[in-house]
């Protein structure tokens, strides 16, 4: 790490520790009403206070989200990498791809209540709706961008067609598939979480929600920051995995 | 003389289908012995690179044939031809020593056997102590030297290059002809060699084998009489212009048609 990137790393940090002096100190000042933002304190007092009702919604909410990024991203790689593989179908499904995309796919969610009911089986159809499209869009771009030059470099050396998706194929599109799995997995979370919300019985969603009709701000943001820290830590680990495969395809740090 | 180690009968090429034909090179006959350093000029767009593709099994002729080592080539040989191109098509996730091994890794080497091989490559070009480097901490010259060593790690009788120096800047283009001449000198490859370069054709090769513009055919088959080894000095002598005129008047004639 070079002086300059120490120095933008604790420009960031101090960043983040603004943002979180600016939630606990502007309640308290009165300058943000209690009933919009209650302290970071209190939200994270009514966490500890209340953590078996909090923790008992994550096995439901976690189960959903696995169930959907399996399907999301699972599927949208493998659709992505077909797609990417014939020019033809590129140019043909792209565009219809792109314009489903800017379909706010929400208005859906109710229509899918209907037809999978108000248990998991609606979260989980909803969020993995919601991320496949971008998830299969960002796994394309990768097998897309894959140089010719070096297929054609292997077959002179007498590559054989496994060989060539082994060696070459592979490799070249392991960035785009973390990149697509970091993309997938953010947006299944925000997909079960919001579907959560608008109707279910059970689920983190769910408690904020219950939490607002009582007009009660601390329980609403106390499942506020437990989502926050589940996007974090999938953020955290996806980075990670990012540099693992820069670094094995040697074009990162 | 002795035989000829790559034989071209006959090779006509085209591209596209019949109702728009492209006509690539035509009726070309060539004979190339053992241990040769031929290099193939022509105008843009001539066939050169179509004429190693399909010495390499890249691509087959539309009629005609090509033998290499006696054997009709109908796919890549990889054991008999190494094969290097104008960008050293490194695979960026490999490291030198490992991009050298891969063509031994394709056919299953033992690593062991596969990473003695290609050290001793790296030796032969210069690269002793960066064999654990990744293509992007090397400079252009060095990933080319990486490029001829994975060319030459399966021994091959016959090395074609395809503008191996042609993205490189002038002095480095200069180190890696004295380079390939000293590899060439010491391992007696047969060469087929393209390049635009007027100088680098006379300053390498043995044999100047011009092609005409689109559709390329054989129009000159120069033997460059200059001594070896070859020196930079050479350059300036009254052969060296004499030659390098001769295939000049070729190609002007054919950029100006």
């Amino acid at each position: 790490m070079t002086w300059a990137e120490g120095h933008v790393r604790w420009c960031q940090a101090l960043l983040y520790l603004g943002i979180l002096a600016a939630w606990e100190l502007l309640p308290r000042t009165g300058l943000v009403p209690r009933l919009f933002v209650p302290p970071l304190s209190e939200a994270l007092a009514r966490l500890v206070s209340n953590h078996r009702e909090y923790l008992g919604s994550l096995p439901t909410t976690f189960g959903e989200i696995l169930a959907a990024y399996a399907i999301a991203c699972g599927g949208g790689i493998l659709l992505g990498q077909l797609l990417g593989a014939s020019a033809t179908a590129r140019h043909l499904v792209l565009p219809v791809l792109r314009s489903v995309y800017a379909v706010p796919l929400v208005v859906l969610y109710p229509a899918m209540m209907v037809w999978f009911g108000l248990g998991s089986e609606s979260k989980i159809a909803f969020a993995a709706i919601y991320a496949i499209i971008p998830t299969m869009l960002t796994a394309v771009a990768g097998v897309a961008a894959l140089t010719p030059a070096l297929t054609e470099t292997a077959r002179a050396f007498g590559a054989s067609r496994a060989q060539q998706i082994l060696y070459i194929a592979l490799p070249a599109s392991l960035p785009s598939i973390v990149a697509a799995l970091r993309l997938g997995g953010a947006l299944v979370i925000v997909g079960v979480i919001v579907a959560q919300m608008l109707g279910a019985a059970d689920g983190l969603g769910y408690l904020i929600t219950r939490h607002r009709t009582l007009l009660d701000s601390p329980g609403v943001y106390a499942g506020i920051v437990l989502v926050l820290a589940i996007t974090g830590l999938h953020e955290l680990a996806l980075r990670r995995l990012e540099r693992k495969v820069a670094a094995y395809r040697g074009v990162g740090d | 003389m002795t035989r000829p180690l790559v034989a071209i009968r006959g090779v006509s090429q085209h591209f596209g289908t019949d109702g728009a034909r492209v006509p690539a090179l035509e009726s070309i006959d060539l004979d190339i012995p053992d241990g040769q350093f031929a290099a193939v000029v022509g105008p843009s767009g001539c066939g050169k690179s179509t004429l190693l593709s399909l010495i390499a099994g890249l691509r087959l002729p539309s009629s005609g044939a090509v033998l290499c080592d006696g054997e009709p080539v109908t796919g890549p040989m990889p054991r008999k031809v190494g094969m290097i191109f104008q960008e050293a098509n490194l695979l960026p996730w490999l490291s030198a020593i490992d991009n050298v091994a891969f063509p031994l890794k394709l056919r299953h080497v033992a690593k062991a056997e596969r990473l003695d091989a290609a050290r001793r490559m790296l030796d032969l070009t210069g690269l002793r102590g960066f064999e654990d480097r990744l293509p992007h901490q090397l400079s252009g010259g060095m990933k080319q030297r990486v490029a001829i060593a994975r060319g030459l790690v399966q021994n091959p009788a016959v090395l074609l290059m395809d503008e191996p120096f042609a993205s490189l800047d002038e002095q480095t283009r200069m180190v890696l002809g004295d380079e390939l001449l000293r590899i060439w000198s010491e391992t007696r490859k047969t060469v087929l060699f393209v390049t635009h370069s007027l100088n680098e054709a006379v300053y390498l090769a043995d044999r100047v084998l011009v092609l005409s513009a689109r559709p390329g055919r054989l129009v000159d088959d120069i033997r460059v009489d200059l001594p070896r080894p070859r020196s930079f000095a050479m350059t300036s002598e009254e052969r060296f212009g004499t030659l390098k005129d001769r295939i000049w008047q070729h190609i002007k004639h054919a950029e100006r048609r």
